[in-house]
């Protein structure tokens, strides 16, 4: 059965209904609005006892090393269902320290094909965070054609770009102004609005829109597609979202009534339906 | 002790013969498929052939870059093309897909296989994955300090190659699809737009812009050689002749200096001022010295500069004639002072005293570009093909350029 994973943008008000929580490891994780801690993880562990990832996809430093090491350690006693990993480091931690714990590929751009999934599989992989600039049938031929378990995010305000500089405080003292942690731009030629949004990690771009996959669960569902993620970030009555999509999913997606109320997310279906180019001449 | 590889962009096979003869050690191109540069002139497979027949000849390399993010569809035929690549002659693949890498490491075991910057790798434990991968070599991602590279070279045996000069992302490479979303081009496939180059508009402020100034390590090559790099890396494929000639041609000269003890400050200020003379942007060291900050960016949206000091390049040498035949770039006169420099790394500055044109006819202006003048010079120096003339300093200014 498809299941339906969470990443919240509100650590007090967690989707608890949800069949799995994403939570973004604090200092680790990027692209993420909220982040736990190693304790606040902990507690959650305690009292949820459906499945839990943990998101450490920051792209890693020589100083990180040794505390993720730890950390990995610590999580492995907790019973997570997977790490959420960019770096590479962290499939060697899992190697060097002889880790049980599952992995996710979860290298934002990249996971896009299914030849390198299963090359990660064979690597001890178990799942791949598929990219977000595919096609839904590239999507079906991953699923299809690739031993790995595929996690499909869904509807979100995207994340389209992760640097390490601090953007936002360096426009700031430019303008000589006192900064703030975030920027909402327009792009002028498409008039699209990003979310530029900076923490202690970097700065990370977020689409201002909603992308509103609800039309490609019913797909993903006949196609056995395992997981597909929903993320809260600039949703309103999210947890609403999170029951009646679990509902739907319940009823085989055959509830139409599900994709009419929740055409009120936008129309924007992201890359599921269009190719990207790459030869302009 | 091993030298310290020079590596140069080529576009196309006239860039890869230039950078070459100018002193790199090796040259990166891209093939007609699977390359990020997908909208630059790149190599057809007879011209990787006719190239990495003219690299071995002088005892250089070829590495070809292989690194786009693959798509399902983007693995078909990627296999035949990797052997015809190989049976080419090339060196080394520039992959960023492990996928690719394990392929070529499984059937081309003598070829090299160099994980890209693409994969923005920025720490030693990720390394000694692809080590125990077989990478032979990683591009170590543009954030990494001065350090930190130490430090990772310490504790590897993967040879290490860093970038030292040329544009930077804004954002880790890979980890940017601003291109996807904004004009419908994929950053990982070679359509980089470059967004973030454009100015954003933000409510009641300047626009937001994010764009950052150009890398330029030329005053720590001495550091880089001394932490063990092993290769240094110039952005730029898509670069002119006449940059690549200047910019290599400076980084052979440092590079030289250094080995031969010959290294000094006021040298430097002369390579530094040919490289700023080809820079179009202002340059930094970015992540190497310190966290990047406000200084490594501009805020006023897109800020390339040209200038027309690149007069033309030398097609042949008369000695016995004094004459040099040139193709003409930008307008000059007789009477400027003028830099003629060479492949050699021989600069030879003099004034323009008899200028002719395609038929030897005596002129006192070359104003039309792409076209055959002639220059008389008298020197006892080599002045091969590919030499190229520059101006030093027009004849009604006192300052030299």
């Amino acid at each position: 059965m498809l299941k339906v994973l969470v990443e919240n943008a509100q650590k007090d008000n967690l989707s608890f209904d949800a069949d799995g929580l994403i939570l973004p490891l604090k200092d680790y994780a990027v692209e993420s609005i909220e982040t736990f801690s190693l304790d606040e993880i902990k507690n959650i562990r305690d009292t949820y006892t459906k499945e839990i990832f943990i998101k450490i996809n920051k792209n890693l430093m020589n100083e990180d090393i040794e505390k993720v090491k730890s950390i990995l350690l610590e999580l492995e006693k907790l019973n997570i269902t997977g790490i959420m990993f960019y770096d590479l480091a962290i499939l060697q931690l899992k190697k060097e320290l002889n880790l049980k714990l599952d992995l996710v590929w979860n290298q934002t751009h990249m996971v896009n094909n299914y030849k390198t999934c299963d090359y990660y599989y064979d690597k001890g992989v178990k799942y791949a965070y598929l990219g977000k600039e595919i096609t839904l049938e590239e999507i079906i031929e991953i699923i299809k054609k690739s031993k790995i378990t595929s996690i499909v995010e869904v509807i979100s305000r995207p994340s389209v770009g992760f640097s390490k500089r601090k953007l936002v405080t360096n426009y700031y003292k430019d303008l000589e102004k006192k900064a703030t942690s975030s920027l909402l731009v327009k792009e002028k030629v498409t008039g699209e609005f990003y979310d530029v949004v900076e923490d202690s990690n970097g700065t990370c771009f977020y689409l201002d829109k909603i992308v509103n996959g609800t039309s490609i669960i019913e797909e993903l569902f006949e196609k056995d597609c395992r997981y597909i993620v929903l993320k809260e970030y600039g949703i309103d009555s999210f947890n609403e979202l999170v029951t009646d999509t679990i509902h739907y999913i319940q009823g085989e997606c055959k509830d139409n009534s599900y994709l009419e109320k929740y055409k009120k997310l936008g129309d924007s279906t992201n890359f599921f339906f269009k190719k990207t180019i790459y030869k302009v001449k | 002790m091993k030298r310290i590889e020079l590596l140069s962009p080529a576009g196309d096979l006239e860039r890869l013969k230039v950078t070459l003869l100018y002193g790199a050690d090796a040259v990166y191109i891209g093939g007609e498929k699977y390359s990020l540069r997908a909208n630059a002139n790149n190599f057809s497979i007879d011209e990787i052939r006719e190239g990495c027949s003219f690299a071995h000849k002088l005892g250089k390399r070829v590495h070809l870059t292989l690194n786009i993010v693959f798509h399902n569809e983007d693995m078909d035929g990627v296999e035949e093309y990797i052997k015809e690549v190989v049976d080419a002659g090339i060196d080394a693949f520039i992959v960023s897909d492990p996928f690719i890498i394990s392929h070529i490491k499984n059937n081309y075991p003598n070829v090299e296989v160099h994980l890209s910057t693409q994969n923005s790798t920025s720490n030693y434990e990720a390394i000694k994955f692809f080590e125990s991968e077989g990478v032979d070599r990683v591009v170590l991602a543009r954030e990494v300090s001065k350090k930190e590279m130490k430090e990772i070279i310490d504790k590897v045996n993967t040879d290490i190659e860093v970038f030292i000069h040329g544009a930077m992302c804004t954002c880790f490479s890979g980890r940017c699809a601003l291109s996807n979303y904004v004009t419908n081009r994929d950053a990982n496939r070679g359509g980089c737009a470059q967004v973030c180059r454009f100015s954003f508009e933000n409510e009641g402020e300047k626009d937001f812009t994010f764009a950052t100034k150009d890398l330029n390590m030329a005053n720590y090559i001495k550091d880089l050689i001394e932490i063990g790099v092993t290769s240094l890396k110039v952005e730029g494929r898509m670069r002119s002749l006449y940059y690549l000639a200047t910019v290599i041609g400076t980084y052979r000269s440092i590079i030289d200096d250094y080995y031969n003890n010959t290294l000094t400050s006021e040298k430097m200020k002369i390579y530094q001022k040919r490289l700023d003379r080809v820079a179009n942007r202002e340059t930094s060291t970015h992540f190497f010295l310190k966290e990047a900050d406000e200084t490594d960016q501009y805020y006023t949206g897109r800020q390339e500069l040209s200038n027309q000091d690149y007069l033309g390049q030398v097609i042949e040498y008369n000695k016995k004639e004094n004459l040099i035949k040139f193709y003409e770039r930008n307008y000059f006169e007789v009477g400027d002072t003028v830099e003629l420099f060479t492949p050699n790394q021989d600069h030879i500055e003099f004034v323009v005293e008899e200028l002719f044109d395609e038929e030897l006819n005596p002129v006192d202006v070359a104003r039309h570009p792409d076209s055959i003048y002639y220059l008389r010079l008298k020197t006892n120096k080599e002045v091969v093909e590919y030499s190229m003339i520059k101006v030093a300093r027009r004849k009604n200014e006192n300052k030299s350029i």
